[in-house]
């Protein structure tokens, strides 16, 4: 599971009353991989993708998976500095979190890692309330 | 054939040998090739700006072997580990490991578990029937539908696309799926590819924010200019005209005169007694006082 996967996943079930978001990363394997190399095209990719990112959850996540090195806050500078957001590219792509747990931050409840697939499945009767 | 939604669970029925026969069948690769190709036309994406999909019920990652084609980055979801197994065994095939897609342990009918406004689009290919179906007594297909389009609503990003593909088992079960996606705020219709053949007739299920659009052009706007296919829009003109029961389609085209004169025709062929062509003939009648 990618940091860019991480990034968008949030609990939704009844119980977390839209609070599931982000999931605490208990991490017991991280892969690194230039899976997906950069180039223009990516570049064009990573800027879309500023508007929609939530910063602090991909910081909390990164230094979860043993990478502290994001900066704190998401400047405009930054945000066009094509080395920045290479590198940005390759903490959402690149990092991949093979084996672990990811604990909703409202209910506690466990989904686990296995094989670098999150399993979010959930029973009928946890989401039998909710409200999108 | 039997369908497979009738079987019980999907996890269950793409177990890990079906879901082996599934990825290795040439024919299977080149028919789902084909519906997603077509699906992502539908879905109007822009090649030079790649966007990031979700592809529900990816399988095997056939579908979002096409996305990857196109340079797109795609999240894809199924409710079979077995088909994810094989999936994720493809991306450590390819020699070079590289791959913009993701993967993820999840069924559709529980809602998804995204954040709002996350994806530019979604593509879903040949799964969505299996919302129509429940596998345990407190499975409710209305329900596990509404759940389904109420998130996916929300997690597009406005201006969003998605396009998806099923097999419905009755006419019932599409006018159920189209409504149920109109109901929590979609715009959009079916598409139908061959519709006159009981083999290649595909229904693609386009959906979009944009309640402006009429329909019926904008989801046929493509298929004009195509003159192999041959396509239809069923289901309900949406937005402007929610609430409003339209009527039928096929009456507008139907009972012309001409219409009128050739099955007058084909009856007199038949030696059936009929009346004289006349000036008349489909003329409409004047309401009674
Ligand atoms: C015919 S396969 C299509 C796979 C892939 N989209 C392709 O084109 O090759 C249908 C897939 O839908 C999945 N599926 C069925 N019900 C589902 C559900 N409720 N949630 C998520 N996936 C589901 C099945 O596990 C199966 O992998």
């Amino acid at each position: 599971m990618r940091l860019l996967t991480h990034n968008a996943l949030r609990n939704n079930a009844a119980a977390a009353k839209g609070k599931g978001f982000p999931l605490r990363i208990t991490a017991t394997e991280v892969e690194v991989k230039d899976s997906c190399p950069f180039d223009e095209h990516r570049l064009v990719f990573v800027e879309g993708l500023l508007s929609t990112l939530d910063w602090s959850a991909l910081i909390e996540a990164a230094s979860q998976l043993g990478i502290p090195t994001l900066p704190p806050v998401l400047t405009e500078d930054l945000a066009e500095d094509p080395e920045f957001l290479e590198a940005l590219h390759h903490v959402l792509m690149n990092v991949h979190l093979i084996q672990g747990i990811l604990t909703c931050p409202a209910t506690g409840r466990e989904f686990p890692v296995r094989d670098g697939i999150p399993n979010m499945v959930l029973e009928e009767e946890d989401c039998e309330h909710v409200r999108y | 054939m039997s369908r497979p939604e009738l079987t019980g669970h999907a996890s269950l029925f793409y177990n890990e040998k079906e879901a082996r026969k599934y990825d290795s069948s040439s024919r299977m690769i080149g028919v789902q090739r084909e519906i997603t190709e077509r699906a992502v036309e539908l879905l109007r994406l822009d090649d030079s700006k790649p966007s990031l999909v979700l592809d529900i019920g990816c399988g095997s990652g056939l579908s979002g072997q096409v996305l990857e084609e196109r340079g797109h980055v795609w999240l894809g979801c199924d409710v079979s580990r077995d088909m994810l197994t094989v999936a994720k065994e493809h991306e450590e095939d390819t020699k070079v490991l590289q791959s913009t897609g993701d993967l993820m342990h999840h069924d559709m009918g529980s809602g998804l578990p995204f954040r709002p406004a996350t994806f530019d689009a979604c593509i879903s290919i040949s799964a969505l029937q299996w919302l129509c179906y429940s596998n345990s007594a407190a499975q409710n297909p209305r329900k596990r539908l509404t759940r389904f389009f109420s998130s996916l609503y929300t997690v597009l990003k406005r201006g969003g696309r998605a396009v998806l593909q099923f097999y419905p088992e009755t006419a019932e079960q599409a006018v159920l799926i189209s409504e149920t996606a109109t109901k929590v705020g979609f715009a959009g219709g079916v598409v139908v590819d061959y519709p006159n053949s009981a083999k290649a007739k595909k229904h693609y299920l386009v959906l979009s924010f944009d309640r402006s659009l009429a329909p019926r052009r904008g989801a046929l706007g493509t298929a004009e200019q195509d003159q192999k296919q041959q396509h239809v829009t069923v289901g309900e003109a949406l937005g402007s005209n929610k609430g409003k029961k339209q009527p039928p389609r096929k009456k507008k085209g139907i009972k012309t005169k001409e219409w009128i004169l050739h099955k007058k025709d084909a009856q007199r062929t038949k030696g059936k007694d009929v009346r004289p062509d006349t000036k008349y003939t489909a003329r409409r009648r004047r309401g009674k006082f």
